[in-house]
């Protein structure tokens, strides 16, 4: 039964088969793996995600896309697979940022904005008439109960914390890579240029800040903290996820 | 009044009304409304109350006394209250709380509720606390008066009489009376009931006021014709206690009175929380102990003092 | 009569000097009549937060069911227990979700709030009955006798009282205010909040 085209257990509603796949997660996977390569890395004082951005046209004006998404001032994601799911993806997680802050009067610890994601994700390997979503994704954020953290998320509904990982194309290499070079008291800064290593292995083309999106979690100090509580002179939280803007990606890059 | 003494007993609140009473184009009062008529004046002269000069003076009155209809009306009756009294073997035993209330405010926990009209009369404070005041130091006076007139001592019916005729001319103008006149003359103990309504009722056992149905609970409960003196005042101590501690409107201290043949006694003033934990102390009657139930029990109702063996 | 005063009660909150405090009254009341001297105002949210809630009788024991729910929903969510300021907001929130049809409650929220640097600040807050949350720095009130509170808490409370002198100007706040309002009194229970121990104490009252 199981033929390369899932024979008669690849319909759209997720079913077993009888040797206990859910193929078509497995297929999603694949089309995951088949997306470009994104990668994650927690470092002591903080985490870098980053991505490559490729379009299949030099006529598509690449600025206006956006593969690194903030979720919240605390929270940011990469993934790799297909864009149309992640964009749904995004929005759901916002909205659910936004939900959270409406009730509580503070942003989702990553965890919880994870699993509210994941949970998004599972619901469609399980309801009639959808299909899974074909992307994973990184999570990276920062809340003071556990401090920075990374998640990956698969189509599957799973989740994972990692120290770092990769995703998408040339992810086994690039994991591989990733082993040899991280190390628990590895800087934000070293981290930033040991994701752009990673990601030139399997790089095709030119790297340039066109073709390369990072997001970064940095640790705050006490006093951003204490600023971000009520009665503080802001009173409002200071962002501790930022995107790159294409200048400082540039001046990485040439280092 | 010699004007001379007249020009250095002037007081400021004198020139106060004068001066008013000028602009107004009023007539001063006359000297007898602060004199010796101690400010019944103008009705013993035949003079009746000042009324608003509007069309319906009693929807008017209504209008600002009513704060059931209109809590933040500007004159406020005082109704919470526990009075009671009782006509047994020895006696009419009168026993009142001291609580005034403002809405749920506590204005006083020091108010005279038994009016002493004259040494054979009480009357009891229930509703409007002035119109109780007020009406009942009237009676004393036309009490005392009779008494003048006729060399005898009003009758209570008589005299509990007159209150009530007169409250009753005053019907719907918003006056807020729930009185019981307790006495004795010819005919032994009395005790009539007399309220703003007009009625006026003969009976062996009252209790007016927010707390009377927690006072009657005790009362009728521990009442007999042949009690004796200790036993009646205690009953009423206990009746009052009762309803200070049940009722948020009443409470605070209760006032306790004995008449007998040779007129009223004052047997004593109780705090209603020393009568929950420590009861009235060594008074004749009382069985020693506080009042309370979670102190009579020791709180064994609600906890088991030894775990239950499974 | 005021459906916020058919049952009667208040409760008081008072920050200190790394303490807080938090006491009510014990009376249940049908109007006017006292029906029970032993209800309970103040519940334990997490070992140094504690809620206290005045108002409807019926809505104090469903709200204090429902945010036990929602914490205990909260800490098996996010393996953390919940901050003195979340669980404000929390609150606040719940209430708003009954804007048109609300909860006839007040609460009070008194504990010790973790700060980033580790430490543990007083932290003491109100809302009215649609969840308008009220932060205040010394003292929060509500209840039915929350206008006479106010009054004598202005009077005796001062800054940095340790938890004993903090216990002592929160107890004689609460009984003497009490004592002046004919729905709230019969008996009173305080809990100070330390960063080693909650302190509880319950108070005889005046029972009239």
């Amino acid at each position: 039964m199981a033929t390369a085209d899932g024979g008669a257990y690849s319909y759209s509603l997720t079913v077993f088969s009888p040797s206990g796949k859910l193929v078509q997660i497995e297929h999603a996977l694949a089309a995951v793996s088949q997306g470009t390569t994104s990668l994650g890395i927690k470092a002591s004082n903080g985490i870098v995600i980053a991505t490559e951005k490729k379009s299949s046209s030099i006529l598509i004006d690449d600025s206006m896309l956006e593969k690194v998404a903030v979720i919240c001032p605390n929270i940011g994601i990469v993934y790799s697979g297909m864009g149309p799911d992640f964009r749904i993806l995004i929005a759901k997680a916002r909205k659910s940022a936004q939900a959270y802050w409406k009730i509580y009067g503070e942003y989702p610890p990553t965890r919880v904005l994870t699993q509210e994601i994941a949970t998004v994700m599972q619901e469609a390997t399980q309801s009639g008439g959808v299909r899974p979503y074909g992307v994973s994704l990184l999570v990276a954020g920062y809340d003071s109960n556990r401090g920075p953290t990374l998640y990956q998320v698969d189509p599957s509904g799973s989740f994972w914390a990692w120290k770092a990982s990769a995703i998408g194309k040339n992810m086994t290499n690039a994991k591989t890579f990733l082993e040899k070079r991280y190390n628990d008291d590895i800087s934000l800064e070293d981290a930033i240029h040991t994701a752009l290593l990673t990601l030139k292995e399997g790089f095709e083309g030119q790297m340039t800040e066109k073709t390369i999106e990072i997001g970064v979690v940095t640790v705050p100090t006490l006093a951003e903290l204490e600023e971000g509580k009520i009665g503080g002179v802001t009173g409002r939280v200071k962002p501790t996820f930022r995107k790159l803007t294409e200048e400082e990606v540039r001046d990485y890059l040439a280092l | 009044m010699n004007s001379l003494v007249r020009q250095f007993l002037i007081t400021d609140a004198d020139r106060e009304t004068e001066r008013s009473s000028e602009l107004t184009n009023e007539d001063r009062p006359s000297d007898a409304l602060w004199g010796s008529q101690a400010g019944f004046g103008h009705l013993v002269e035949g003079h009746a109350f000042n009324i608003p000069a509007v069309p319906d003076p009693s929807a008017f009155l209504r209008l600002h006394t009513d704060d059931h209809a209109d809590p933040n009306c500007k004159i406020k009756i005082q109704h919470g209250t526990t009075t009671l009294a009782f006509r047994f073997q020895g006696g009419v035993i009168v026993a009142v709380d001291s609580r005034a209330t403002a809405g749920s405010y506590i204005a006083s926990g020091t108010v005279k509720k038994v009016i002493e009209i004259n040494p054979y009369l009480l009357g009891t404070m229930a509703g409007g606390a002035a119109d109780c005041q007020y009406w009942e130091t009237y009676l004393g006076i036309q009490c005392r008066l009779h008494e003048l007139r006729n060399r005898e001592r009003i009758s209570v019916a008589a005299a509990s009489k007159y209150l009530s005729n007169l409250v009753y001319s005053y019907k719907g103008m918003g006056l807020s009376m729930g009185t019981m006149i307790c006495g004795w003359d010819k005919t032994g103990p009395t005790i009539f009931y007399v309220d703003s309504d007009g009625s006026r009722l003969k009976g062996d056992l009252f209790s007016v006021g927010s707390g009377s149905t927690f006072a009657y609970g005790v009362l009728d409960q521990g009442y007999r014709w042949d009690m004796t003196d200790e036993e009646a005042q205690e009953l009423g101590r206990r009746s009052i206690y009762a309803a200070g501690h049940r009722d948020a409107f009443s409470g605070n201290t209760c006032n306790l009175y004995h008449v007998k043949e040779d007129g009223w006694k004052f047997i004593g003033n109780y705090d209603i929380t020393k009568l929950h934990y420590d009861g009235p102390g060594a008074v004749p009657g009382a069985p020693g102990g506080g009042y309370g139930y979670d102190v009579r029990t020791d709180s064994r109702f609600s906890t088991l003092s030894e775990p239950v063996a499974a | 009569m005021s459906i916020m005063e058919h049952n009667g009660g208040s409760v008081i909150a008072m920050a200190g000097k790394d303490c807080v405090a938090i006491a009510s009254d014990l009376r249940l009341g049908a109007g006017a009549m006292t029906v029970a001297m032993n209800f309970e105002k103040i519940f334990p949210v997490s070992d140094r937060i504690y809620l206290g809630l005045t108002g409807l009788a019926t809505d104090i024991t469903t709200l204090r069911d429902r945010f036990r729910y929602l914490v205990n929903m909260f800490t098996i969510k996010e393996s953390r227990t919940i901050e003195p300021s979340t669980f404000a907001h929390l609150v606040s929130s719940t209430l708003y979700s009954r804007r048109f049809g609300p909860y006839f409650t007040e609460p009070v929220i008194a504990g010790l709030e973790r700060t980033p640097s580790g430490g543990l600040k007083p932290y003491i807050a109100g809302a009215d009955l649609i969840g308008c949350l009220n932060f205040a720095e010394d003292f929060i009130v509500a209840g039915t006798a929350s206008d006479k509170l106010f009054g004598v808490a202005e009077g005796l409370w001062e800054p940095n009282l340790g938890p004993e002198d903090l216990f002592e100007t929160i107890s004689q706040t609460l009984l003497n205010s009490v004592d002046r309002d004919a729905y709230s009194g019969w008996g009173a229970i305080v809990y100070v909040i330390t960063p080693e121990k909650v302190i509880t104490r319950t108070l005889k009252g005046r029972m009239d």
